[in-house]
């Protein structure tokens, strides 16, 4: 039997707690014991525009929310124009108005959400009377949903427990027969916290021991800026917002070669900026964090879309040659999880840790393991207080090209961090056996960096001979729609590029890979390390993400 | 104390820059500050080739960027007595923006900048201070910009800045100057006027 997902959708314009309503639901949802993938979208713009919320939610495992809908709230009339193919000929489409003649596929049902705001006398609880319906139509239980709205609404909570119930009756008296039939495990729910990619990365990112992140606003990034700047008290962690990215970057640079575990964010635009630093992080081994959540460029884009667009222009970063590591989360567990590894690696590794997410998984939230009570994983690499005689800062002589380091301040451990080549002191040099062994000192980190970093995973029927590869946030809908003839390789690790991949490659008769972008960058990549051929390549590069339903019609047919 | 380097200085012999150099260390001296607990960034440029004449805690940091380094090592470790050493080019003109930043955040960062009023490693083209009509090899038509007035610009920015403009000659002047910058509790930057004695005569016809 499939397994029981249900889609809700609540639309209209920004500025009516369409994303406050939406995740407001999605907690009561958590609450009864469903997990629950989000979906939002929304134009860049403050008031007005189409905005969305989505939740789809399950009793079983749920990895990515779906496109077809069940039920559709239209905040303001018109608003489930946009969304025709959404709807199914099951469809409940709520709307302020007389049915129109034009709707092929769904069931218009008249809610009138005018008269019911006027009844409650508050215009912003459009979304309370919808979740009444909701709450009526799903049997969820009044009690829990009276507790959630009151301590999301705290000094309004009253006014929106009046516009909930009258939602509740509305729908009792004239929605009775749209009444949804299933049956509820009652388990505790084992992840109960309503996180989005970025607060996932954030809870890493303090479970590692972050101290300083600087980034300046950009969108998709924003919400790991607005998470840490409001922890940063509580965490003691020093977030600043500079004068541009430059200065975010470098600032950053400054603080972890003082000692400080941290780096900065921001998407596409805002890296292109950066690029500079993460070579001087390269030279001068400062093992710093940029964390990259991908919109669709070139240029401004699509400022609050997805993609996955920028894969090669983050594995080629920086001018000349040095090791860098890309990692790329799937989930919201793994933001989680890359937040700790990331400020690890470049602890240990001494060199710019890029972590590539993107605005469908950085923006969209899931039910989550309470990361707040994780505990620390905090390695802190090669730092010594105790300094040797005539102590060499970059000396070469080590077997995995790290060296040890003092934190500035630690007497007789005087050092240069230096942009121009060097020499095991530091100071600038010209002289070419020293430049080379240099390069080779630095090079020879990503032996360890393959041994330490995050290892490619193999999902789905291990006996397929058809082979999925892909990355980053499609891994959701992926595995939302694996077909019982494939397996599925997520690369977690985008550079360096662990050569096992090869060979799990090799035991497949049909590959196919599936990417967020127009030119099949992984694609790319692979071809760039050994000889790879896939049969085919699912793109898509519409700002939109996969769903599951359109990757399984895909994936059947091959 | 010692903050020399075992590294002869590389600037053309007669340099202001050596003065500079001088300057910087008899003030670290006379406000008895060891080596370890100073940091220095410094920024691309004639002036920032100085990262390899001192040994302190220190960054040889990228092009107009070296304030933005220092804010952030001074945020981690304010213990630290934290320097900027550039000249006109990296500090008014590429990092300009950084440089009012850390001037409106009043944070206690000691900027010293060699203004000679020219690109000088790259071989005398104009720079934010050179003045307007100033033949150079890269203007020679004459630049048409307006000089920058660092001291003007940056107490507009913040009347509470330290910053004074002086000229390099005066060695126990520019000493005193650079010691009362350090044991200023904010921002502060001392713009040290001099000329190149390779590329500035351009400036001179």
């Amino acid at each position: 039997m499939a397994k029981f997902v249900h889609s809700i959708k609540i639309a209209g314009p920004a500025g009516l707690g369409i994303k406050s309503g939406g995740q407001l639901l999605s907690k009561i949802l958590i609450a009864h014991g469903f997990n629950v993938r989000d979906y939002n979208e929304y134009p860049s713009l403050v008031r007005g525009g189409h905005n969305t919320y989505q939740t789809s939610f399950s009793n079983q495992e749920i990895f990515a929310p779906h496109y077809h809908l069940d039920l559709f709230f239209s905040i303001r009339p018109k608003h489930w124009q946009e969304h025709l193919k959404e709807f199914t000929c099951q469809t409940l489409i709520f709307s302020d108005e007389t049915a129109p003649l034009d709707l092929k596929t769904g069931i218009f049902l008249n809610l009138p959400l005018q008269d019911l705001v006027e009844q409650v006398g508050n215009p912003l609880v459009f979304n309370t009377i919808c979740l009444g319906v909701i709450a009526y139509l799903y049997h969820l239980e009044q009690k829990i949903c009276s507790k959630l709205i009151t301590q999301q609404y705290q000094k309004y909570g009253d006014i929106n427990l009046a516009a909930f119930n009258l939602g509740y009756d509305f729908a009792k008296k004239n929605y009775s027969a749209y009444q949804k039939r299933f049956s509820l495990s009652k388990n505790n729910p084992k992840s109960p916290k309503l996180l989005d990619g970025n607060e996932s990365f954030g809870w890493g990112f303090i479970k590692g021991g972050g101290n300083f992140y600087a980034a300046y606003p950009m969108t998709p990034s924003t919400g790991l800026l607005h998470f840490l700047a409001e922890k940063q008290t509580e965490h003691k962690i020093t977030v600043i917002h500079p004068e541009d990215e430059i200065s975010a970057a470098n600032m950053a640079a400054g603080a972890v070669f003082a000692g400080a575990r941290g780096g900065v964010g921001t998407s596409g635009g805002g890296f292109a900026l950066m690029a500079e630093t993460v070579s001087f992080c390269g030279i001068a081994e400062i093992g710093m964090v940029f964390y990259l959540v991908s919109r669709p460029g070139p240029a401004t884009g699509m400022a609050t879309w997805t993609s996955q667009a920028d894969i090669l222009f983050v594995v080629n970063s920086g001018h000349g040659e040095f090791p860098k590591v890309v990692l790329a989360p799937g989930d919201h567990q793994e933001s989680f999880d890359f937040g700790i590894a990331s400020l690890n690696l470049a602890a240990e590794l001494q060199t710019p840790v890029l972590v590539l997410s993107d605005k469908f998984l950085a923006e969209s939230s899931a039910n989550c393991r309470d990361f707040s009570k994780s505990p620390s994983d905090i390695r802190i690499g090669k730092i010594i207080s105790n300094l040797p005689q005539n102590f060499l800062r970059y000396r070469w002589d080590t077997p995995e090209g790290v060296s040890s380091y003092p934190l500035p301040g630690t007497p007789d451990g005087e050092f240069l961090a230096n942009s121009y080549e060097h020499d095991q002191y530091g100071f600038s040099t010209e002289d070419p056996d020293v430049a080379n062994k240099m390069l080779q000192k630095r090079l020879k980190k990503y032996r360890l960096a393959l041994k330490l970093c995050p290892k490619a995973k193999l999902f789905g029927n291990p006996n397929a001979k058809k082979l999925i590869i892909s990355w980053g946030s499609t891994k959701g809908p992926i595995l939302e729609s694996l077909p019982p003839g494939f397996a599925f390789l997520q690369i977690r690790t985008l550079w360096p590029i662990d050569p096992k991949i090869k060979k799990i490659i090799s035991q497949y008769k049909k590959i196919i890979t599936i990417e967020n972008n127009q030119t099949g960058q992984l694609t790319q990549l692979l071809k760039s390390q050994f000889d790879f051929h896939p049969r085919h390549q699912i793109l898509k590069a519409n700002g939109r993400p996969f769903f599951p339903e359109e990757l399984s019609e895909k994936l059947v047919k091959l | 104390m010692n903050y020399k380097s075992q590294i002869t200085p590389t600037w053309c012999p007669g340099c202001n820059n050596f003065l500079v150099y001088s300057a910087l260390q008899n003030a670290f001296s006379a406000l008895n500050l060891p080596p370890h607990k100073i940091f220095i960034a410094y920024d691309i440029g004639c002036s920032g080739n100085m990262a390899d004449f001192l040994k302190t805690y220190a960054a040889h940091t990228l092009h107009g960027r070296s304030p933005a380094f220092a804010v952030g090592v001074k945020l981690i470790n304010p213990k630290l007595t934290v320097c900027v050493v550039g000249g006109d080019g990296g500090i008014y003109g590429e990092g300009l923006n950084h440089l009012i930043a850390a001037a409106r955040m009043d944070i206690d960062i000691n900027i010293f900048v060699s203004n000679n009023f020219l690109y000088s490693l790259t071989t005398g083209q104009t720079s934010p201070t050179t003045p307007k009509g100033a033949k150079t090899k890269s203007t020679p038509l004459g630049t048409p910009n307006e000089p920058i007035n660092p001291v003007k610009l940056l107490k507009s920015v913040n009347p509470n800045v330290f910053v004074e403009s002086l000229g390099v000659a005066d060695l126990p002047k520019l000493t005193e100057t650079i010691k009362s910058a350090i044991n200023h509790p904010g921002f502060s930057l001392v713009d040290i006027t001099q000329d190149c004695i390779a590329f500035g005569k351009q400036l001179k016809t």
